[in-house]
């Protein structure tokens, strides 16, 4: 077993840091989540160098990469302090490219290249959060158009981003794998409004209600197959978990190093605060943590590299590290006394940000959802 | 016509350990291309893209500058190919031997009108190899650089000098240091990163360059810190700014400052 770096992630890891360094240092982070603003300057940034199309096929102007290498880059933009920085994008525009007709791919493909939000994914309605099948948005296809009607909810990025990609019923029935299909409305059509929602987490990333009445839009709208919606948004959703998880690694490993320092800094009782044993227990439970997250991430991304079905590996995988890393920026904050708590602080926005990762790509108990039923299927 | 870019493969400074004496540590660092040299890669890119010129790194040291990794992190940057000479005789060599290896290098590439260099190396900090490398080649040498371009003939230059910027032309050979801030290096990306192991690189034997052996030891004795000056530690209340300003100026007076 090889843990060491290739040559090539090692360069890699090392234009990475050269352009955080530049990019997106500290205060950059800091004033972005202040004012609730996307790190669009960032994005744009990474684009030009060439980190914002890996693993997109190299038609598409992209270098093919491994996914154990995304989660390194992941992992890295997150341990700058910056949520969601890096490798969501990356994923949903792969939706497109896999399924999307050659206009949808080229304009997708565009925005990316100019630093914008392709699209946000509209998925959870007021009514069918963890329950997909609840969903009530719908598709009616009538002589070439289709015709939607319903709302979605904590949508995330929608203000910011040009397409919503609608998950919405284009037939009867409960089973979502046959029901659901998958659509690119522009924000701007006709019919689309939106309400802003204020969250405590996530300053850099809005998110919105949305409201479609009677928003009728060609037919070439459709992504891939008519029915398909759900099976082509599964495919990339393990992958999507793993972005997740890596990113709360580094999110946590950033809590963990402000903690660390801090800890052999701070003097009370005449010493460091450091030098005594619960804080030294704690700062050794939050390694522990780091290094399980670390493995998990990086077993499981290889296990995608090589072709192995990931069955229930990528929800433990998620919940396992949204969980564990929110349990590193607690830990990070004790350490840190009544300023952790202090707004500006980054112990305090790496917590609230990594409390949020614990909903978003599904919940932690939907995770035991998900890999306790394949357990107990693999065990009968 | 082609451009070198001699560069310094060399311990990262963010690795460095400082001894409470002051001395730096390096023995831990893992090494890279040294920090003020990314400038002058920058720097040939440009000049090459503008003309079509070649550019071709150049690296002299002890045997452990050849590595993968290491050829991998030079031709990622702009480079068309590299010529390395590494060799344990050059371990710990003084900048005039290194000067005069490069010189054998750059010789024998031939075609050579432009070396560029940075301002030093990040780890001995002497700024000595690339004037004594113009001096070895017998060309015209510049430190300070901080733009170069193409012109018809020739390159216009820019200096930082003492009394501001200095912009000339210049024709035939000559060797340029860059100043760190000369221009803004890009980072490498994945694709740079990916075509680097493909680039050719040539290892040349120092015993096929024409150099003579090292005639004079230079051995280090001791190395002392600058001392850190006698610090009167005075604050000065701003609340009311002219106040302050005299105030100031008052201090600085009679510190003789002034
Ligand atoms: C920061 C953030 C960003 C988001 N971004 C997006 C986005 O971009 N696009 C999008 O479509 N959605 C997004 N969501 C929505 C997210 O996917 C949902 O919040 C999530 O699926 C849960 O749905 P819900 O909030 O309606 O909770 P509910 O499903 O109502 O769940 C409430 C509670 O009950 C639990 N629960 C539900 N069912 C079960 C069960 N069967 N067994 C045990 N416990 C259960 C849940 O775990 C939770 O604790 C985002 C959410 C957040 C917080």
């Amino acid at each position: 077993m090889d843990f060491g770096l290739t040559d090539e992630q090692e360069l890699l890891l090392d234009s990475l840091r050269e352009l955080l360094e530049r990019e997106c240092p500290e205060s950059y982070i800091a004033e972005l989540d202040r004012t609730h603003q996307a790190p669009t300057s960032f994005r744009l940034a990474l684009h030009e160098a060439g980190f914002a199309s890996l693993g997109f096929p190299e038609e598409y102007g992209g270098t093919p990469c491994d996914a154990v290498t995304l989660m390194m880059l992941t992992e890295r933009v997150s341990q700058q302090g910056l949520n969601n920085g890096y490798g969501i994008e990356l994923l949903q525009a792969k939706d497109i490219l896999e399924f999307g007709s050659q206009e949808q791919k080229a304009d997708i493909l565009g925005l990316l290249a100019a630093g914008a939000v392709p699209f946000a994914l509209g998925f959870t309605e007021p009514g069918a959060g963890s329950d997909n099948s609840a969903m009530t948005t719908t598709a009616v296809h009538r002589d070439g158009t289709v015709t939607f009607n319903g709302t979605k909810t904590l949508i995330t990025n929608a203000l910011d981003a040009k397409y919503l990609l609608v998950m919405a019923k284009s037939s009867d029935g409960d089973d979502e794998r046959t029901a659901i299909s998958m659509y690119l409305v522009p924000m701007d059509a006709p019919g689309v409004s939106t309400n802003k929602l204020e969250k405590i987490v996530w300053n850099t990333n809005d998110s919105c209600e949305i409201f479609m009445d009677d928003v009728t839009l060609p037919e070439s709208c459709l992504v891939g197959r008519q029915g398909n919606g759900f099976r082509q948004l599964m495919r990339n959703l393990d992958l999507e978990r793993l972005v997740i998880a890596a990113t709360c690694l580094g999110l946590a490993q950033c809590a963990f190093d402000d903690a660390a320092t801090y800890a052999s800094q701070r003097v009370q009782f005449g010493k460091p605060i450091g030098s005594f044993q619960l804080i030294q227990l704690k700062l050794t439970d939050m390694a522990i943590k780091l290094e399980n997250i670390r493995n998990f991430v990086y077993k499981t991304s290889w296990m995608v590299d090589q072709g192995i079905p990931l069955r229930s590996q990528g929800a433990l995988c998620k919940r396992y590290a949204a969980m564990a890393a929110f349990e590193v920026a607690d830990d990070a904050m004790q350490i840190f006394g009544g300023i952790g708590v202090n707004a500006g602080t980054r112990v305090s926005r790496l917590w609230r940000d990594l409390r949020g990762h614990r909903f978003g790509g599904g919940t932690d108990e939907i995770m035991v959802h998900i890999a306790g039923r394949q357990i107990i299927r693999e065990h009968r | 016509m082609t451009i070198v870019v001699a560069y310094k493969w060399a311990p990262n400074p963010q690795d460095a350990a400082v001894g409470s004496d002051g001395s730096v540590d390096f023995s831990r660092a893992k090494s890279a291309i040294s920090e003020y040299d990314p400038v002058a890669f920058e720097l040939a890119r440009q000049v090459a893209d503008a003309t079509g010129a070649e550019v071709v790194g150049v690296t002299v040291g002890d045997a452990s500058i050849d590595t993968s990794l290491a050829r991998k992190a030079a031709l990622s940057r702009g480079l068309d190919r590299l010529v390395i000479v590494a060799d344990d005789r050059l371990a710990g060599a003084d900048s005039t031997r290194l000067a005069a290896v490069l010189a054998a290098v750059v010789r024998g590439i031939g075609d050579v009108d432009l070396v560029l260099a940075g301002e030093s190396s990040v780890d001995v900090t002497e700024g000595q190899v690339a004037m004594t490398l113009a001096g070895q080649l017998g060309w015209l040498g510049l430190n300070a650089v901080s733009s170069v371009s193409a012109t018809d003939g020739g390159y216009a230059i820019e200096r930082d000098v003492p009394s501001g910027t200095a912009s000339m032309v210049l024709t035939g050979p000559a060797v340029l240091a860059a100043t760190t801030d000369a221009v803004l290096s890009r980072v490498p990306g994945m694709k740079d990163i990916l075509g680097a192991a493909k680039k050719p690189v040539e290892v040349l034997s120092l015993d096929m360059l024409d150099v003579s052996s090292a005639q004079v030891t230079l051995t280090a004795v001791s190395a002392s810190r600058p001392a850190a000056g006698n610090r009167q530690r005075v604050i000065i209340d701003g609340s009311d700014p002219t106040a302050a300003a005299a105030e100031l100026v008052g201090a600085l007076r009679a510190a003789k400052v002034l």
